[in-house]
């Protein structure tokens, strides 16, 4: 007498056809959510802790201001100096009307430096910023 | 007779169509920078040359001053950074019912040589502050955390608690 294993007659694979419509629709969602890091930071900092942050909803209306430890500020690529601030400030304004000015400090500079950037930023109308801090946990 | 002429049928190879999706995948997945910028929001009041004289009563004001050893004065008495979100909260919270030109101003000040950091920690405390109030608010009158709120809701309590932050400049006497 032959013995046969009792086995399901049915396929047992998983459908692969629908895989490539899966990757693509992950690969969408990533090729619209990425952003390119653009900017090279040129500047060293370390930034301060807080606790009652809020978090930037809209990334493209940011631009961000760089102070490092040594006292450089950078905006865009390049080390600027402070003089300068205002009117690249502004002409950032003129392309976005809405701009939210991140100040990147570290977190041992003087806050005359930093009352003076918040003074120019002033004078170009940039009025909405954010203090950049990591989560205190 | 007519001969059957075989079709030739014109097919694209898709089998490797999958390969490729993943590839680009992989680099979004790699090029993509998920870290969601947080930090201190505030606002700045426009620029004028010459800013008017508002005298403000005296009980509408609490002010910060920040020496550049990171000493912190609350109106004149001093105070270490973590209690200034619970000296400010009975201040805030009793201006609750009080008229919109009646509610807290909280000045913050500083020295030139101040370093970034302890400036920070206080607006921390500030924000801190008000955020617990608002929410205890919201939790008294709407049941749920401020956050949870509709938008109206938050619009009502944003107008009973609002969050006035006055930035002074710095004395230049310490240049």
């Amino acid at each position: 007498m032959k013995f046969e294993k009792r086995r399901a007659t049915t396929k047992q694979e998983i459908p692969t056809a629908s895989m490539p419509d899966i990757v693509f629709m992950l690969l969408l969602f990533f090729m619209v959510t990425t952003t390119l890091r653009e900017v090279e930071v040129l500047v060293d900092y370390k930034l301060p802790e807080a606790e009652a942050i809020e978090k930037i909803e809209n990334k493209r209306l940011i631009s961000y201001i760089w102070i490092g430890k040594d006292k450089r500020i950078q905006i865009n690529d390049s080390i600027v100096k402070l003089e300068e601030v205002q009117t690249i400030m502004y002409s950032k304004r003129q392309d976005l009307p809405n701009v939210i000015v991140s100040l990147r400090i570290d977190r041992n500079s003087d806050m005359g430096l930093v009352t003076d950037i918040q003074q120019e930023l002033r004078k170009a109308y940039c009025l909405r910023i954010n203090y950049s801090t990591n989560i205190k946990i | 007779m007519i001969k059957k002429r075989k079709i030739a049928q014109a097919e694209i190879p898709t089998s490797s169509m999958a390969d490729i999706a993943f590839l680009l995948l992989l680099f979004f997945l790699v090029a993509t920078v998920i870290d969601v910028d947080t930090g201190i929001g505030l606002t700045l009041p426009e620029y004028v040359e010459k800013p008017e004289e508002v005298v403000v009563d005296k009980s509408r004001m609490a002010a910060i001053l920040i020496n550049e050893n990171g000493d912190v004065l609350v109106d004149g008495i001093p105070t270490s950074v973590f209690q200034i979100k619970n000296n400010l909260k009975p201040r805030i919270e009793s201006k609750i019912e009080l008229p919109s030109n009646k509610k807290l101003i909280i000045s913050v000040k500083t020295d030139r040589k101040t370093t970034y950091n302890p400036y920070v920690q206080a607006l921390d405390q500030i924000k801190l502050a008000y955020f617990e109030v608002r929410d205890e608010y919201s939790q008294g009158n709407y049941g749920s955390k401020f956050n949870d709120l509709a938008l109206e809701e938050q619009d009502v309590v944003k107008d009973k608690i609002p969050i006035i932050i006055s930035l002074a400049e710095p004395e230049a006497v310490k240049k």
